[in-house]
């Protein structure tokens, strides 16, 4: 080795560390205990194939938790899409764009906790204010967290309430890249706003809507902190999603290793697959 | 013109109104955790909702962070959050810079190849390598510890780091480096002297970026520690909610404020370098 790669690699050193100790190693050693009947305490652990993986064709509890994470996921792509987008807009055009900037990024700053914390008192049946303003308006009370009708709509109006000043801030840096005088064009050759949205606008932050849109599905697929507060996985088992049965099943419930590592393989490959998905989608017809 | 000025202008004026109303209501529901930890216990539940407390009372934050057996643990969960987050910090800016360095400023085989791995893994979902995570951890003997909360949550943050760190580095004028270079100064000096020196705002982002994801990460900390003493705020503040019954929302509420307090005063200090980092972020996609 020469010494310019030496001392290359002597700078990278730590940091490689890190990384193949505690991600690398972690995401094989996870692909290997799929294959094997591994549990906390168990002290050989055997090579079992794909019977781990023909289980969860099985397993009911883990074909609804895929399904309610899969629902949660596209139920909430197209408002955390539209309202941070909307907002950017409207803040483009408006005033006072820092400080109200600076107030939809605030609760983006909270743990999922306090999150979950602060809307579980807010939404509370009997006493919270939301319904107390909602019967006010003529709109009976609910318990919006025990009904499997509203449960998941109402943790995906909480995450959009939570994340949507991440997303306005990325849309913000993604509207003032788009130059001036294109507008400036259009509206000479008489386009509407509207028009100009759609062909000037949406064409251009289509990078940055791809963008939004993978990180909020790798996000989503792994929703679980929001469950975990607010409902619990229920009403019965509306809300209960893949981490959270990942969780229960290595954590709570004999500490099944081995299949919980295959539940993550295949958590792993819908992720993929969608986001591979989406950018064949996005990144597509870019000539207009 | 003039007039077709006046009317863009209160059209703008409208949207202004509007967005300050809806504002308000985005940070009603903050409003309301501070409000009902102020009050006292018999004007928590009381409707309709009162968001001026009056009488104020500091009883429910007195008892989260000393008071009674069942909450002592939220005044030592306070102070492990800040050691892992700081901890953390400390960790992800010393091994991304170093590492953005060569990947930034150095030739060398193999180079392309770190970078892709580093950069691919950021799709990795951290929910996925939570199993093995937890039996490595436990091998190394550092369940419940300090250490073992620190380092996973560091790792979590690094490829992001050199990621974001990289791009900056490598907009630096070659010039400083070649002035150091020929005075005699070492790849050390130079990085450690000038680069690091100059890279301050950046730096700055990614310690807030790094701080607030391992102040707030729940899911980690809630398998990696089991012993009450050694847990962080957000894992103490969901159990909290179990140990009370459902009306005793004030002191719920008390620890709640106080989980945001780190993040609000960053947030308000340094509100530039929040939204930098952020629309670095973004541009990764």
């Amino acid at each position: 080795m020469s010494r310019p790669t030496r001392i290359a690699y002597g700078f990278l050193a730590p940091g490689l560390l890190l990384f193949a100790v505690y991600r690398l190693y972690p995401l094989l050693e996870g692909l290997r205990l799929s294959f094997t009947n591994a549990r906390l305490g168990r002290a050989s652990e055997q090579w079992i194939g794909v019977a781990n993986y023909t289980r969860l064709l099985a397993d009911d509890r883990f074909h609804v938790s895929l399904w309610n994470t899969a629902f949660y996921t596209v139920a909430s792509t197209l408002p955390i899409l539209a309202v941070p987008l909307a907002l950017a807009l409207a803040l483009n055009r408006g005033r006072l764009r820092t400080l109200l900037r600076s107030v939809f990024f605030f609760p983006f700053t909270l743990s999922v906790v306090t999150v979950g914390l602060a809307w579980l008192w807010l939404l509370d049946p009997v006493v919270g204010p939301f319904n107390y303003y909602l019967r006010s308006l003529g709109v009976p009370a609910r318990s919006w967290l025990a009904d499997p009708q509203t449960a998941m709509w109402t943790i995906i109006l909480t995450t959009v309430w939570w994340v949507t000043g991440y997303y306005l801030v990325i849309y913000l840096a993604g509207l003032q890249d788009i130059p001036r005088d294109l507008y400036e064009a259009a509206a000479l050759d008489g386009a509407s706003g509207w028009r100009s949205f759609w062909a000037i606008t949406l064409p251009l932050l289509r990078p940055v809507l791809l963008f939004v849109v993978v990180t909020h599905v790798i996000g989503s697929f792994q929703l679980f902190g929001q469950v975990f507060v607010l409902t619990g996985g229920g009403p019965g088992d509306a809300t209960r999603t893949v981490v959270q049965h990942l969780y229960e099943t290595a954590f709570q419930n004999f500490f099944q290793f081995g299949a919980a590592s295959a539940m993550a393989w295949v958590l792993f490959a819908v992720i993929l697959a969608f986001s591979v998905l989406q950018f064949r989608l996005l990144r597509g017809h870019t000539e207009y | 013109m003039p007039r077709g000025l006046r009317s863009v202008d209160r059209s703008s004026v409208a949207l202004t109104v509007a967005l300050l109303a809806l504002a308000v209501l985005w940070l009603s529901p903050i409003a309301w955790v501070v409000v009902t930890s102020l009050k006292p216990a018999p004007d928590i539940i009381r409707l309709p909702p009162e968001w001026i407390p009056w009488p104020l009372t500091g009883d429910h934050y007195h008892e989260v962070l000393l008071g009674s057996s069942r909450t002592a643990r939220i005044g030592r969960a306070f102070v492990n959050s800040l050691v892992v987050a700081t901890g953390s910090v400390l960790l992800v800016l010393a091994t991304s810079a170093m590492a953005a360095y060569p990947l930034a400023r150095m030739r060398f085989p193999g180079r392309n190849l770190v970078f892709a791995l580093l950069v691919g893994s950021l799709m990795i979902p951290n929910a996925v390598l939570l199993v093995p995570q937890y039996v490595l951890t436990q091998r190394l003997g550092w369940l419940s510890t300090y250490q073992g909360l620190i380092v996973p949550e560091a790792a979590m943050v690094f490829a992001f780091g050199v990621f974001l760190l990289r791009q900056f580095f490598v907009t630096m004028p070659r010039e400083l480096e070649d002035a150091a270079l020929i005075d005699g100064a070492g790849p050390w000096q130079v990085f450690s002297r000038i680069i690091l020196p100059l890279s301050q705002p950046v730096l700055a982002a990614l310690a807030i970026f790094a701080f607030r994801s391992a102040w707030n990460d729940f899911l980690w900390p809630l398998i990696a520690v089991n012993k009450p003493e050694m847990f962080p705020l957000p894992v103490a503040l969901a159990l909290l909610r179990s140990a009370y019954s459902a009306e005793s929302y004030g002191p719920i509420m008390a620890g709640a404020a106080l989980s945001a307090l780190p993040l609000l005063v960053v947030f308000v200090v340094a509100n530039r370098r929040i939204v930098e980092g952020v629309r670095l972020s973004g541009l990764k996609g």
